[in-house]
């Protein structure tokens, strides 16, 4: 007999590691995504590999599990991250005031922290605000966000997944309670066409309502965008965070050869359009310079909105949403062969791959353990084969 | 930056194999400010799902957007439509030469990739020993300030300026005439790993493969592909750098004899 197989609808940072994690446990995985590898929510981060230092006051539990994760990816996929580490920094007495604050959350968390002289942070970092009264280095680091996705799919691959981009799934296909499949088009050849799976993972990210509609069902997740103001000049190896509650504008992320301010936070029903609001880029602009006074010299290359999948649990400021993800196995709505996972950042994508994996290796009495902290992904250029 | 929006035409290359391309032609509302990519990404959300293009990043890292606009290979993701569309009015957006097109504006990249890894090239490289980095050949915004690292912090790095995007290699006259030649992004790779490696094997290997059949000596030296880089990579630039060094190998050899 051969074995199970799974369709994992989205190639975003979630559905990749999925596939991944799957394959790695001898299931048989086709991925379905209806544009290109990371063309939607994941594609367009902040490129922040975090090491849990944002989140350490306010969101203990995605600290601790970014700081693991964090760790688990400098193994699978060392190759393809600057780790630069990145600083806290204090510009003000409220900043100063929460230091002590910030410590005692690294220190909880796990998180390696140490405060370094302000001179020191200064000659590491000379575009860094001269006027800062502190600075705290922790292992922070950045990822491309295509590459992190193309090495766990390619790895899939060659675990035996099959990938289909540019395939849309246009419903999903029951036989009395039980999801059976997805109804996909494939826009390469125009063709619709049925594909039977045992189950299906649902990490559509903020478009996981939309799919979980098509089975007449909601899932808390709610699609929040940030913008992010990409500069046509690199002032900072290191990414620069403001040493304070996570804000609007407070994060400065280095990447080859630019430097990306976000970000903020508001709620939109379509994930597939979402306008920029000038105001925000001028905000990014205005506090960006704050942590960085150049950047007020420097152009600026590309601005971006795209939404975040939050999964709420019932609190009306988006920021005091936890950034944890969550897994919904829809029997409990009533549904079977249909798994939803969502929320999460990508830095903790392998986790929350992890935990649908087992979800579905539970349903299909798989007993393949995960296998996924300690095996390197393969080269982001062999997907395309 | 204005608020004021837009309708602006495109006329998209629009093909599938086996069947006659065709231009289908769009119009669209956006933003000032917007870059092509935003259109397509509009065009997609609003109007026809069925339109094949890549994109991921949006801000020019990860050279998924490479494609020709005006018959200019550019990155979709940092042109501006109201600059497209002075040029070139309805903008015309097609995919680049010299890769199979899956469809519509999508190019088959395997073969490119697969030449790329050839070349040993690794994306994280050690960072420049002063601020600010710029690659796109827009003159220094500002005056470069030194970078001082601890001892115990060990160096900086940062992913290569090199994208892999595909423009080099749409552009460049020698691929166009030639299945077997490395390219211009391949020779590139190359000629930056073994400025990066320390394994004198490797080093060899490399200039060897350089050297060899789909090497430098197939480039007509058209230097199309430095000017159309939109990270300065230079790739003709260090095509001339290996055959500087092979022949240099060469001659040291002779008087070895």
């Amino acid at each position: 007999m051969s074995a199970p197989h799974v369709v994992v609808i989205g190639a975003g940072s979630t559905g990749s590691a999925t596939a991944h994690d799957l394959a790695l446990r001898g299931l048989r995985v086709t991925v379905v995504e209806r544009g290109e590898v990371a063309s939607g929510t994941s594609g367009r981060n902040h490129c922040l590999l975090h090491s849990g230092g944002r989140y350490c006051v306010t969101d203990q539990e995605s600290a601790r599990e970014c700081i693991a994760e964090a760790r688990i990816l400098d193994r699978i996929m060392p190759d393809i991250l600057e780790r630069n580490g990145g600083l806290f920094v204090a510009l003000n007495e409220p900043d100063l005031a929460f230091k002590d604050r910030f410590m005692e959350g690294c220190e909880v968390c796990g998180i390696p922290a140490r405060e370094i002289p302000i001179q020191t942070a200064l000659k590491m970092e000379p575009f860094l605000n001269p006027a800062a009264l502190a600075a705290v280095e922790v292992p922070d680091g950045v990822f491309e966000p295509f590459h992190f996705c193309l090495a766990f799919l390619a790895t899939a691959k060659a675990n035996g997944a099959v990938v289909r981009t540019y395939t849309e799934v246009m419903e999903l296909v029951t036989e009395g309670r039980t999801v059976t499949g997805v109804r996909v088009r494939d826009y390469r050849s125009g063709v619709s066409a049925t594909i039977g799976a045992d189950i299906v993972v649902n990490a559509a990210g903020p478009w996981a309502g939309k799919i979980a509609a098509m089975a007449a069902l909601a899932v808390p997740v709610t699609p929040t965008p940030g913008v992010m103001v990409t500069m046509d000049c690199r002032l900072n190896n290191m990414v620069l965070n403001r040493l304070n509650r996570p804000s609007d504008g407070d994060i400065i992320v280095p990447q080859r050869a630019t430097s990306i301010i976000g970000t903020t936070s508001w709620v939109v029903e379509d994930p597939d359009r979402i306008p920029i609001p000038p105001q925000h880029v001028a905000q990014m602009l205005a506090s960006g310079q704050e942590l960085v006074p150049a950047v007020g010299q420097v152009r600026v290359r590309a601005t971006v909105a795209v939404a975040r999948p939050l999964v709420t649990k019932a609190k009306a400021d988006s920021r005091d949403v936890s950034r944890t993800f969550e897994c919904f196995d829809h029997s409990a709505d009533g549904l079977e062969g249909l798994v939803t996972i969502s929320g999460g950042k990508t830095t903790s994508s392998r986790a929350m791959a992890q935990r649908a994996a087992d979800v579905v290796c539970s349903k299909l009495a798989v007993p393949a353990p995960c296998t996924t902290q300690a095996t390197p992904l393969v080269s982001y250029r062999s997907f395309y084969r | 930056m204005t608020e004021e929006a837009a309708s602006i035409d495109l006329e998209v290359l629009r093909y599938r194999p086996g069947e006659q391309a065709r231009l289908e032609n769009f119009s669209v509302v956006v933003a000032a400010g917007a870059k092509v990519l935003d259109a397509l990404d509009t065009i997609w959300a609003t109007q026809d799902h069925s339109l094949m293009f890549r994109r991921a990043c949006h801000h020019s890292s990860c050279g998924a957007c490479a494609m020709r606009i005006n018959g200019r290979e550019r990155l979709a993701c940092i042109t501006a439509m109201a600059d497209a569309a002075q040029e070139h009015h309805p903008i015309r957006v097609e995919p680049l030469h010299n890769l199979p097109v899956v469809g519509d504006l999508v190019v088959d990249v395997a073969g490119f990739f697969a030449r790329m890894t050839a070349s040993d090239l690794v994306i994280t490289r050690t960072a420049e020993p002063e601020l600010p980095v710029s690659v796109d050949r827009l003159p220094p915004p500002l005056r470069l300030r030194q970078v001082v690292v601890a001892e115990d912090l060990g160096r900086f790095t940062r992913f290569e300026s090199c994208i892999e995007c595909g423009i080099c290699v749409s552009v460049c006259p020698s691929m166009a005439a030639d299945d077997g030649f490395l390219g211009p992004a391949a020779l590139a790779g190359i000629h930056r790993t073994r400025e990066a490696t320390r394994d004198p094997m490797e080093s060899a290997h490399l200039l060897a493969l350089a050297d060899g059949d789909g090497g430098v000596w197939r480039c007509h030296s058209s230097f199309e592909c430095t000017a159309s880089c939109p990270q300065a990579v230079d790739p003709a630039g260090r095509i001339m750098s290996l055959r500087g060094q092979i022949v240099s190998r060469r001659w040291g050899r002779l008087w070895r004899r």
